[in-house]
């Protein structure tokens, strides 16, 4: 008995050793002669096959190769869904990429693994100077935003007119009373999102029309101030009258957007990215929506919640700054940022590529509303209290308001 | 003692793992040096982003009994598989006499039974999600016309937005997809009957009713239980039904300890460990009432 | 039902059967139609998969039950992002963890058939115990364990993976398929002078031949539709070294399910499964039977 265990021990060591030594292929991919190599891991922002961001970096990386023959910069894309975790189980195994997009850690920034925004771009004052914070630890700046997006509410102008509705609505009271003449048409008349999906942002532009947020300007947080739990009664009572789709807790933005898209539903918040699901969904023509600022209790946000995806460079041993910096100097370009927003509907996050855009027809509005977007909270606890709220927060508006936001409010103080 | 002797003894003793060694080295690897793994990380403090803080000591465990929502989600993890079980032991049994009965066509119909077999859990369960779309699913497109469903988007229509409709559901596809390797495994079963035992039988002027009960279901018995055993831990550790369907919203009202655990992950790493420790212990205990239970000692020898 | 068990089983001798043909017919009429009915109920959702791959983008959400046009161009535009690469790495991850599972299950099962040795019992419970584990209960495990193992392609990590969890069913089937075959028929071949090896590979294996296929299909499938570890062990890889379950997974998006590409990549991946199954429909059967009788 004792032996068997003593010999699986043994063999299973044997394996292991045995694994372990085909393994040293792989790692480094350093300067080798002076020409260095970059691995830039971004994430994927296509709806489908044909518009897969590989694509749009490897145009970057080609042309930059061409003018910088010494430079390869090697790019992988991985689906928005499992960024956070690919990044994380690469900076675990020490097989850190030199360069990555798309959401931003400053627990990185706290490591020391990054290096300062200052250190890898030539010209850091053309980035936007509101999103400067999210994307800085202690003050200084390590995440430089890459593309940001900005809030609407999206509505449906064909099931309006259907439903006798002028005007887009403006308050609450409007929403609601839009809603109800377009449930009574059999279509969806608010789509409210609280699944575990994206169940922080529309809560947080609830929270907004009341005059409320996660944190007060001191940094403090108040999840479950009388404001909130205002705003939730507000929605329970929205839902139970059947003015949204049923059960919002168990919905999530992927299936609203797509419904919206196809003319099942009359209001729904929405960032630029619904734009091209409206369009390959073939159903709603350019007339047939428009988006406005977002209603708040007594009248339209004067500002919605600004979104931002981050480049964060990696210090790999040090040895590569200098040809980080002249490649983001190179993709940070005006012509790739315009790119990027014309492929997905997003926003840029340069001033002089904001200037490009401001006159243009969709974007002028989305960016208008850019300068002062409320963020999210910058604390490190807000991970784990965004995943609460991801997947509790729809209970609140079945059950009890307080109570919900309550427990969430103790998981903040309670701290990581 | 001479070399040669201690040699030989070594050599006989080392014989057998000629043979089983490389399986026993594939099963250290692969299964049993990860739960080691497991245990380690249910003891150490984990940041969120996967950085080891230092020990946790039996943190992870209290936190993990503190959770509001453990004893419930324990309990509904324990009525998913008993129904899902039973339900489906009992369809694949009737499906399996009836796949066993010769008619034209019987080998095409035996096939359409491995469809969700064949088909990935993660499809079958897409599927589903889609067909019941409280707006434009099949499912719900056909109970519109069969005036069971009164509205669409209504709330009857939105059979997985709410709890004990969503977790019915569910339990549906699961029993779906397990039925065809449950029917295929009592097939076998049936097969290995040999039809002398019944002319005996017959001639012993048993009824019908009376040859099932005292004939085929006892032969049956060996084929049944291990279905049932491999139906168990399938169902106890199923993910992709749950996670694809509903995440375990509304909060965590339809997960199980398996869904639960991948809700915890997300924050707590040392926490979502120390569940699937917890869930190894379930999992160990349920077989070995399930063996005690069936005297399954005395089947295999 | 309980009329049902009076026919003789289908495949063994068919003069009894023959004998009841004439009398049963109204009740095999009845048979075939329940028959129908299951297989029916059991393929409709992979129908409703299909349509759905077929439904142009305008009509997604509609209430018909078909589409009023075909669209055919998701079948066409998944192969232009490395769904053919996705394909082959599936096979590979597949293919490899199935030889795997052959070289290791094989001489084990036959050893632990044929010699009682001491520790034999043990290793038979470690193999029955690696039955309950599977790797979605384990997952914070052996993804922290193939991390610190840094295999050169995650196409490596997924063939252990999968021949490990596939091994246990393998093993127990084909440890009773062994068991079935007396021992005595390789014995005779041996004294006429053939190797052990010789008599295994002539007489044992083409008479275990429905088992060992059994539990090759069934590793191959496993591992064909294994999504959790691939998901998580297989990230880094570019999209065309990525088995296909992961490229399906991404149709998953941050904004909305690609259901047309989603269901259409799902056709063409099953496709190849049922076609393997179709060929070896009546040896699942007979690969089972020897392993329930144990």
């Amino acid at each position: 008995m004792r032996r068997g265990l003593l010999v699986t021990t043994a063999l299973s060591a044997a394996a292991v050793l045995a694994l372990g030594a085909c393994s040293s292929s792989k790692g480094g991919g350093g300067s080798s002669g002076g020409s260095v190599s970059l691995k830039l891991v971004a994430a994927d922002y296509g709806t489908g096959p044909a518009n897969s961001s590989q694509k749009y970096w490897d145009g970057i990386a080609d042309a930059f190769h061409k003018q910088n023959p010494k430079i390869t910069v090697k790019v992988q894309t991985i689906n928005w869904n499992d960024f956070d975790n690919q990044v994380q189980t690469m900076v675990q195994n020490h097989q850190l990429p030199d360069i990555t997009e798309g959401d931003y850690f400053s627990n990185y920034a706290q490591e020391g693994l990054l290096y300062k925004t200052s250190e890898v771009l030539s010209n850091p004052g053309n980035l936007l100077p509101v999103f400067a914070k999210l994307g800085s630890f202690e003050g200084t700046q390590y995440g430089l935003p890459f593309t940001t997006s900005s809030r609407t509410l999206f509505y449906n102008k064909k099931l309006f007119a259907d439903a006798g509705i002028s005007a887009a609505p403006q308050t609450w009271a409007d929403v609601q009373a839009d809603a109800a003449k377009i449930k009574a048409k059999g279509k969806i008349g608010f789509g409210l999102p609280l699944g575990s999906e994206e169940a922080q942002a529309e809560s947080l532009l609830w929270m907004l029309g009341n005059g409320g947020n996660y944190t007060d300007s001191s940094g403090k947080w108040t999840i479950d101030s009388a404001q909130n739990v205002e705003t939730f009664q507000f929605l329970k009572q929205l839902v139970s009258s059947g003015d949204t789709e049923p059960n919002p807790g168990a919905k999530n933005r992927t299936d609203l957007w797509k419904q919206f898209a196809q003319g099942e539903i009359g209001m729904i918040n929405g960032s630029p990215a619904l734009i091209p699901i409206i369009e390959s969904g073939k159903v709603l023509t350019d007339s047939d929506w428009a988006s406005v600022p977002i209603a708040g209790k007594s009248g339209p946000l004067t500002s919605t919640l600004g979104v931002c995806d981050f480049v964060a460079a990696f210090k790999n041993g040090g040895s590569k700054q200098a040809a980080i910096k002249k490649f983001l100097d190179f993709a940070y370009q005006d012509k790739y940022q315009l790119q990027f927003d014309k492929e997905y509907d997003l926003l840029p996050a340069t001033t002089s590529a904001s200037n490009a855009l401001s006159s243009d027809p969709i974007f002028g509005s989305f960016l208008k509303a850019l300068p002062n977007a409320v963020q999210y909270p910058s604390s490190t606890v807000w991970a784990n209290v965004k995943t609460q709220i991801q997947q509790t927060v729809g209970t609140a508006v079945t059950g009890d308001p307080k109570s919900v936001l309550g427990a969430i409010q103790k998981t903040a103080e309670k701290g990581a | 003692m001479s070399s040669p002797v201690v040699l030989r003894r070594v050599g006989r003793a080392a014989q057998p793992l000629l043979w089983i060694g490389p399986a026993i080295a594939l099963i250290a690897v692969v299964v049993l040096w990860p739960v080691v793994v497991m245990f380690r990380t249910s003891f150490q403090h984990i940041s969120p982003d996967g950085y080891v803080l230092g020990s946790a000591g039996g943190k992870n465990y209290s936190n993990l009994f503190d959770e509001p929502d453990l004893s419930a989600v324990l309990i509904r993890t324990a009525v998913w598989v008993v129904v899902v079980v039973t339900v489906t032991m009992a369809i694949s049994l009737a499906i399996a006499q009836l796949f066993n009965q010769r008619f034209p066509g019987r080998r095409v119909a035996r096939w359409a039974l491995i469809a969700p077999w064949a088909a990935s859990v993660m499809m079958t369960a897409l599927i589903f999600r889609r067909a019941l779309d409280a707006g434009s699913g099949v499912i719900n497109v056909l109970l519109h016309d069969m005036g069971i469903v009164k509205h669409f988007n209504s709330n009857q229509a939105d059979w997985l937005g709410r709890q004990w409709s969503a977790l019915v559901w569910m339990m549906v596809v699961a029993i779906f997809v397990s039925v065809p390797f449950s029917t295929y495994a009592l097939l076998a079963g049936l097969q290995t009957i040999p039809s002398d035992v019944y002319e005996a039988a017959r001639i012993d002027g048993a009824s019908k009713w009376q040859i099932y009960r005292a004939i085929t279901l006892p032969l049956l018995r060996p084929a049944f239980l291990v279905a049932t055993l491999i139906n168990v831990i399938n169902v106890f550790n199923s993910f992709p039904i749950i996670w694809e369907m509903t995440r375990g919203a509304p909060a965590h009202e339809t997960a199980t300890t398996t869904v639960f655990m991948f809700q915890l992950k997300q924050s707590y790493i040392g926490e979502s460990a120390s569940l699937s420790v917890l869930n190894f212990g379930l999992v160990i205990i349920v077989v070995l009432l399930f063996l005690r239970a069936t005297r399954w000692r005395e089947q295999v020898s | 039902m309980t009329t049902t068990v009076l026919s003789a089983p289908a495949s063994s001798a068919a003069a009894p059967v023959r004998r009841n043909k004439r009398r049963a017919k109204p009740r095999t009429m009845v048979f075939a139609i329940l028959g129908y009915a299951v297989a029916l109920i059991f393929i409709l959702p992979y129908v409703e998969m299909v349509i759905t791959a077929l439904r142009p983008p305008d009509e997604l959400l509609s209430r018909g039950y078909l589409p009023k046009h075909y669209d055919w161009s998701n079948f066409t535009t998944l192969w232009k992002t490395g769904f053919g690469g996705s394909i082959w790495t599936s096979v590979k991850i597949a293919g490899g963890a199935t030889l795997l599972v052959l070289v290791v299950a094989l001489p084990a099962a036959y050893y632990t058939a044929r010699r009682r040795f001491r520790g034999r019992a043990l290793f038979l419970l470690l193999v029955l115990a690696t039955q309950m584990f599977q790797p979605a209960a384990m997952l914070v495990g052996i993804q922290r364990e193939f991390n610190d193992l840094n295999l050169p392609s995650p196409t490596y990590s997924l063939i252990l993976v999968n021949a490990g969890f596939n091994l246990a069913f393998a093993v127990w089937i084909l440890n009773a398929y062994f068991s079935s075959i007396p021992a005595e028929l390789e014995e005779a071949a041996m004294i006429d002078g053939t190797s052990r090896i010789g008599a295994l590979r002539r007489i044992t294996l083409p008479l275990a031949l429905p088992g060992v296929v059994t539990a090759l299909i069934f590793t191959f499938i496993g591992a064909w539709n294994e999504l959790i570890v691939a998901l998580t062990l297989s990230l880094s890889a570019t999209p065309n070294h990525r088995p296909i379950t992961v490229t399906l997974n991404n149709y998953i998006g941050q904004y909305s399910i690609d259901w047309g590409h989603l269901f259409a990549g799902s056709v063409i991946a099953t496709i190849p499964v049922i076609v393997l199954f179709g060929f070896i429909e009546g040896k699942v059967v007979g690969g089972l039977t020897a392993g329930s009788i144990k």
